[in-house]
This record gives C-alpha cells, structure tokens and sequence, in this order.
C-alpha cells in the first residue's frame, strides 16, 4: 500500500463546492471516487456562475465538461449519472452503496427520507458504512435547519462578515465561498477518523456536519470575549490587536501589494533601518508598540513612500532578510511564476487526452505533503456519465438488455438533459467592465502549456 | 477526557501557536489522549488576547483556553539536554506528534522526524508552518497577513481604489490546524493499516491558496487576473444596512426573482432594466436604492425567517454575543460548559460536527501550566519526586 485510500470506494453524491472538493481530495490520496449526478442535475460547477473559466473561452462541443472549477473539484473521479427520481435509480445507487466504504451526501433530510437512502436505510443495505451529510445548518429540529443555505449567506450568519472590513467601516466578505472549504476539510478530517475506527471494531457511523457549525467555531476568540468581557469585536482591516505596525501597503507597479508585520522592537528598528531613517526608532511617535498603534496612520504613510517604489518580491526578500514578516500580496496570475509554489509542486498539471481538447492545465493540488505517501492528482475530471457503463455493466453486473433500457428511459445520460453554460464574456470586455486587474492573450507561450 | 472516534490515540502538543494546537485539539476534541508540551515559561498562546476580565494572566488566556480543550499539559525545556531526551522517552509510547517550529528547528536539536521515527516507526508527525518544510521560502517568517497575502485570498478581497483586504480574526491559523488535523487522521488511517508512520508537512499559505479555486484557474484556462470588486454597484451578495444591522442575499436558489422583489415589496424590481444578471449589474445602483429604502425600517430578525419561507439565500451578519446565544447552535449541543480552576465554569465554542456513533463527549478544560507533570513524569515514565524537584530547579521543567 503506497496511498493512504488504496482500496477505498467513496460514492461522492453531492453538489457545489464542499463535499465535492472533499471527493477530491479523496481521489488524491488514492480513493476510487464515484461522482454520482441526475442526468437533468448537472452539478453547478458545471453550469452557471460557479464553473470559472472555459479553456480558452470557449465553449466547445461538450461545454458540461470543460468549466475549470468543475475540472479542478473532480480530479481524478469516475463520473456516474443516475436519474434517483427513477426507482431503478435508486435501486442502484442502494446496490452502489453495498459495495463502498463511504458515502457523501449534500441533499435535503426530506429528500434523503423519501428516497430511502437516509442513514437508518443505507445501514441496512452496508453495516459498516461510514456515511456523511453536510447542510446549511445540520441535521435536527433547530430553527434554521431546514433554512436554504449556501456559503456567501452564511459568511454573515457565521460571524465572519462581522469581524472583516476596513478599519471602522461596515461589515465585509472575503475570499469566496469561506465556509464551504471548511466542510471540505471538516469531512475528510471525518472520514480518516471513521475509516480508522471502522477497520479497528468493523462498525461504520454517521457523519452529520452543518457548515454554520464550523464557520462559527472559527471565531472562538470574538465569541469567549463576548461571554467573559461582554465584547463585540471590532473591524480593524488588516492591523492587529498586539502588533505594530501591520499592515498591505502599496509596491512598485498598478495594483501590487506588500504586507508587513511588526512584533517586537527589534523587528521595528529593523524596518527603519531598511527605511533609511534610523532616527525613526527613537521617534517617541512611534518608540514601542503602544505608540505604534497610536499613530498607525501616520506611520502607514511613512511606510508606503518608501514600499511603493520597490517591487513587491524584493520588499519581501528585504524585509525577511531581516527578520521581519513580510510577503507580497499574490494574484491568480503570480502563483503560477511564484519559485516557491514552484518548488513546492503545489500547482500539479494534468494532461487531457486528445479527444477532450483541453490540452494541459495546472491545477491547485493540497496544502500538506506526507513523507512516505507520493499523493497526486491521480487524472483529469471525468466528462458526464463516462463510466456508467464499467460501474453498472462491469462492477454491478447490469446485462446489456436492462442498460438499453436506462439508457432509453434518460435514467443515465452522457449528456445533461438540462442547465446551460455561463454566458461567453471576451477578456477585454471583462477587462474594461472591471472583472479582471488584467489579460494576457499569451498565457499559454507563458505558462508553457 | 472524552471518549471518542480516537479513543486509545497518544498525542503529544509540542506547538505554541495557534494552528498546532488546534489541530491538536481537534484530535482531542473526539477522544485521544493529547498531551500538551510547553516551555517552562508557558506557551506564546498564554499570551493571547482576550484573556477573562481583561485580566493578562497566563491561565486567562480565553484563546489559549480554547485551542487547548480536552488536552493534558506538561512542561518540557527541550533547548535543555535532558529535556530533550525526556522527550525521547515520551515519544516511544505515543502515535503522533504535532509541532509547528520552524523547519529544521527539531532536527538540530535533535529530536526531529528522522531522530523520533528511529525511536518510533509507527509515529506519525505533523509539522505545521507557514511555507511548508521545504522550497526557497520555508524559512522565512509567516503571520496571518502573510498568509493571506500570499495565498492570493487578499488579491480578490476589499474593494479596487482601496488596499487588498484580509480576513477578520485568524481564518488562516484554524484552517491550517484543520488541514494538518485531516492529513493526520488520514496518515493514521494508513498507519494503523500498515504499521507504517510518516512526516505530514503542512503549509499555512497553501491551505488558504487551496480555497482560490476560480482564482487560480482562471489564468491557465483564459489568461485573465482576477481582481477586488468594484467599489460601487449592486450590493446584492453584500452586506447590506437595515434597521437593527445588515443583512445579505444572494441570488438563485429556490427563489426567483419574482419571488425576491416581493419579498422587499418592491413592485418596481420587475422592470426590464432588472430582468437578468447584466441588467442587474448595469443598473446596480438604482437596485440598490429600492431595496435600501425597504429595509431601511425592517429588522434582520423579522427578514431572516421570512427570507426562508420564501426559499430564497439569505444571511445576517451576527455579532459575537448573538452568536453566543443562537438556538441553532444549542440544538446542535454546540456549545459545552467547563469549569476552569482559576476561571470557573465558563461556557466554551465546541462541537466542530457530529459522530453517530463515537460523539463528541465531556469537554475539559485546558491545562494549567504544569498540571499533570506529576502524572506524565513520575506515574509515567517511573521518576521519583526527588528527580521531580530537581527537574523542575534546572529549569527542564
């Protein structure tokens, strides 16, 4: 055994973002992950806002399956289409789940009941199952649990819109989907607990995670400070609470950012030092952190005349030279030419066979590496339905005849019976609408893909 | 301690930081025996706002509190020699180790993967730092914004004209002692298959560059950087103002957009100048003003329910202390009490997800600094109190 989830089956039976992510993340580490869809249930990432970008813009012949977010949440899957409004559907979903490890849903618990593939039921069907649902809110007769959910939403209902903003100004998001990317780790941290435990005493469990659940953990400190102090929290952008100065100034260049943060006193003289004004450290304006924090502003503006005439990388390097944490502010653009991520092989490429014409792309891979485990992306995002006929012929043993029928019936599908692409928006257009910092029409000579 | 999923697991804590210890206590949180390692002086997290009745004592800390539930606590000095080989010992009997110095700092002390894994083949250890163990930048210094930046996370947050934003709190530090607690259980899943540990190295920057998905692709696929949002237009998928706070919504759903514009009784919202996502982008401003006048006088709490009913996504931006008091997450059991012996009983955020069959237990309290030294290196590893003492005067523990 080389990976971790050699000889693991996960019916990965969910939508968006998170437990898809979670299937993988799975499939890297060795998992035969099932992406199980309803032929006139695309998942979005496929359709719509959420798919990201076409290659090269373009549509082309199968557009469900080329939209960069899709292809880079299934890597390394086995797609599986079943109409589960169909009886015979569920019937082999049921047949699907006597012969896996794991099970990830995301539908509603009345969905879930009515189609007899709750808990209660799949137990039934595999004793030792390890099943997960992650909702909005979790399972149970709380108020919001049966509320619609979904993660820019939550992102204010969990806390985190409360405590993110500019200095003193009105609440604020961050990043994209927050929470979903929460229950993505959430369930694999789960499903390495219960597998562990399910090989240890031959039972299997419920894994029941509501995403508002985890976002909210993730303010601890502000919520232990409202119990014990009776305190809100504040905005304070990108500063500190105990270190001075922090802060994203301006670099070299349109739109380029360099951070910085000071802890102690010796870190600060340092800072003045590559400042050229070692005066300053004896400034009383700015002598220990308590002044620091007093006159933030000022010292920004000190700050910034000089970070804004040198180029981003070499503040940082300047700056970590010295000791002081310091590190430019990366676009989508930057991690591809970044000799860190470089390095690291976090951005992993995956060649498509010819007939996809997709060609080469690199993709995000994970954020830890283990020392005996070579884990990697295992192969390109599957297209819709491609292996419907090894899981249902080959693996469950379906004769020709009874396929025919599914086929005829749209019970499986190649093709999505429903959902359109997202609509087609030159770069340029983007460009003046304000969509993207920038366009290079030679990514690919850049990239060398 | 509770007994859970991971009940029987010895874990040692030898991290000072947020993102170790959460990790940590995660595998605490559903039942191993973790035992927390710090300097005699106390870990950095001791430090930490914000600390009970704003009081800056090492046992106040309510971050240190709860990164560090469910765990026992021991002092250990490992810059000294014996210290460093009482950690040896310890190692021997335990499945994982968890650390987040900087790379490299264990193996020159000598007590790094390669020294521990010759002790023992079964251990599992887990570094967590904020560019990974190697590469150009691995011994360069992270903090949060750091993280951040690089991660690519503030190139697309705030607004464009204003500076790149970062995320309130320390998103970075939880996701990355998530991450470092996932790729753990799964290195054990393997050991306990194979008998076989390993070195998991976890990177902070990359756990948050690992949420860019549309960030980062957009480039190889269409060679276009993306960029903060602009500072005016709709605020639909925004915070919006109204009587007692904000409120978000987002489009899409069960809801249509019939459905939207009758639910801030806005008759007008169905003009054409409104009828799809373009419409709706190029006339923003406008849109914004008619919901804006109709929330103006309505409650977040009145909105949120109705909101549901009418299947529609929607949020509220909650404070810390209404947070505290949501009946959502008293019907999940979420939070737990503890009693604290310098701060008393104290009601704590706790329950990450639940587990049929293994659930989360009783909740403990951190440590105290020192506590269970007695239990770990008398009961344990067979010192007496003399050696105890004597320990304790060279400052080893």
């Amino acid at each position: 055994m080389t990976l971790p989830l050699d000889g693991i089956r996960v019916l990965d039976s969910t939508y968006v973002f998170a437990l898809p992510y979670t299937g993988g993340l799975l499939a890297d580490m060795g998992a035969e992950v099932i992406k199980v869809e309803g032929p006139g249930r695309p998942d979005v990432t496929r359709t719509g806002g959420y798919a990201g970008a076409f290659p090269e813009g373009e549509h082309g012949k199968d557009w469900w399956n080329r939209p960069s977010t899709y292809n880079l949440i299934h890597r390394g899957k086995r797609s599986l289409t079943l109409d589960m409004t169909d009886e015979r559907g569920r019937e082999l979903f049921k047949q699907l789940v006597s012969v896996s490890d794991v099970v990830m849903e995301n539908f509603t618990p009345r969905v879930m009941r009515g189609w007899g593939i709750d808990y209660p039921s799949l137990r039934n069907i595999k004793p030792d199952l390890v099943m997960v649902s992650n909702t909005g809110y979790g399972h149970g007769d709380g108020p919001y649990s049966g509320y619609p959910a979904q993660a820019t939403t939550q992102e204010a209902t969990h806390g985190h819109c409360w405590i993110t903003g500019y200095q003193d100004g009105p609440p604020a998001k961050a990043g994209a989907s927050f929470v979903d990317f929460l229950s993505t780790w959430t369930a694999l941290f789960a499903i390495g607990a219960a597998l562990r435990y399910r090989n240890k005493t031959g039972q299997g469990q419920w894994v029941d995670m509501g995403m508002y659940q985890a976002g909210v953990l993730f303010t601890s400190e502000y919520i232990m400070d409202a119990i014990a102090n009776g305190r809100e929290g504040a905005r304070i952008g990108n500063r500190h609470q105990t270190r001075a100065p922090q802060g994203c100034y301006r670099a070299l260049g349109e739109d380029q950012w360099i951070t910085l943060s000071v802890g102690d006193d010796e870190q600060w003289r340092s800072l003045c030092r590559l400042l050229g004004q070692q005066d300053l450290a004896q400034d009383q304006r700015f002598v220990d952190i308590l002044a620091r924090q007093r006159n933030h502003d000022e010292l920004d503006e000190i700050i910034t005349n000089w970070t804004s005439t040198v180029d981003k990388y070499e503040l940082m390097h300047l700056m970590q030279r010295q000791s002081i944490p310091s590190g430019p502010v990366l676009t989508g653009k930057d991690v591809h030419f970044d000799p860190h991520y470089k390095s690291r092989g976090f951005l992993e490429r995956v060649t498509y066979p010819p007939e996809r014409d997709m060609g080469t792309r690199p993709f995000i891979g994970r954020p830890y590496k283990f020392s005996k485990s070579p884990l990697k992306v295992q192969g390109p995002s599957p297209t819709f339905g491609q292996h419907n006929e090894t899981l249902l012929q080959d693996l469950l043993g379906v004769d020709d005849g009874a396929y025919r029928e599914l086929v005829q019936d749209a019970v499986i599908a190649t093709v999505p019976t429903t959902g359109e692409p997202s609509p087609k928006i030159h770069p340029e257009q983007a460009l003046e609408r304000g969509l993207i910092a920038a366009w290079d029409s030679d990514y690919k000579e850049q990239l060398g893909i | 301690m509770s007994v859970g999923v991971f009940e029987g697991l010895k874990v040692l804590d030898l991290s000072e930081d947020i993102a170790g210890s959460f990790c940590a206590r995660l595998l605490a949180d559903y039942g191993a025996d973790v035992l927390k390692l710090e300097p005699p002086g106390g870990a950095a997290s001791r430090k930490m706002d914000p600390f009970f009745g704003d009081d800056p004592h090492p046992e106040k800390s309510l971050f240190n509190l709860v990164m560090n539930l469910n765990k026992k606590g021991a002092t250990l000095n490992l810059e000294a020699a014996t210290g460093r080989s009482l950690l040896k010992q310890l190692a021997q009997h335990v499945d994982v180790i968890i650390e987040a110095y900087r790379p490299g700092h264990l193996s020159q002390l000598g007590v790094g993967y390669q020294e521990l894994s010759e002790i023992n083949p079964e251990l599992v250890m887990t570094s967590i730092t904020p560019f990974g163990q190697d590469g150009p930048y691995s011994q360069y210094l992270g903090e949060e914004i750091v993280n951040y930046a690089m991660g690519m996370i503030m190139s697309i947050s705030g607004v464009q004209g204003q500076e790149p934003l970062k995320h309130g709190g320390f998103q970075a530090q939880y996701e990355g002692g998530l991450n470092a607690a996932a790729a753990t259980a799964m290195a054990l899943f393997m050991q306990f298959n194979t008998g076989e540990g390993q070195h998991v190295d976890v990177s902070t920057t990359e756990v948050v560059a690992s949420t860019m998905l549309a960030t980062q692709t957009l480039y190889p696929f269409s060679g276009g950087t993306p960029v903060r949002r602009r500072p005016s237009g709709s605020m639909f998928g925004h915070p919006m103002p109204c009587a007692d706070g904000w409120i978000i919504v987002q489009t899409g759903g069960g809801a249509s957009w019939d459905d939207i514009s009758e639910f801030f009784e806005s008759p007008e919202m169905l003009e054409p100048r409104f009828s799809d996502q373009v419409q709706r982008a190029e006339h923003g401003e406008e849109l914004d003003e008619i919901v804006l006048n109709n929330i103006r006088n309505r409650s977040k709490w009145e909105l949120f329910p109705k909101a549901a009913q009418a299947r529609m996504l929607f949020g509220l931006v909650q404070t810390p202390s209404e947070l505290a008091e949501c009946a959502q997450l008293e019907s999940r059991d979420f939070y737990r009490e503890i009693e604290h012996p310098v701060i008393g009983k104290i009601k704590v955020p706790a329950v990450l997800f639940n587990l049929s069959l293994t659930p989360y237990g009783q909740c403990a309290p951190a440590p105290t600094l020192g506590q269970h030294n007695q239990e770990i290196y008398v009961d344990g590893l067979g010192y007496s109190q003399q050696d105890l003492n004597r320990l304790r005067q060279l400052n080893v523990i």
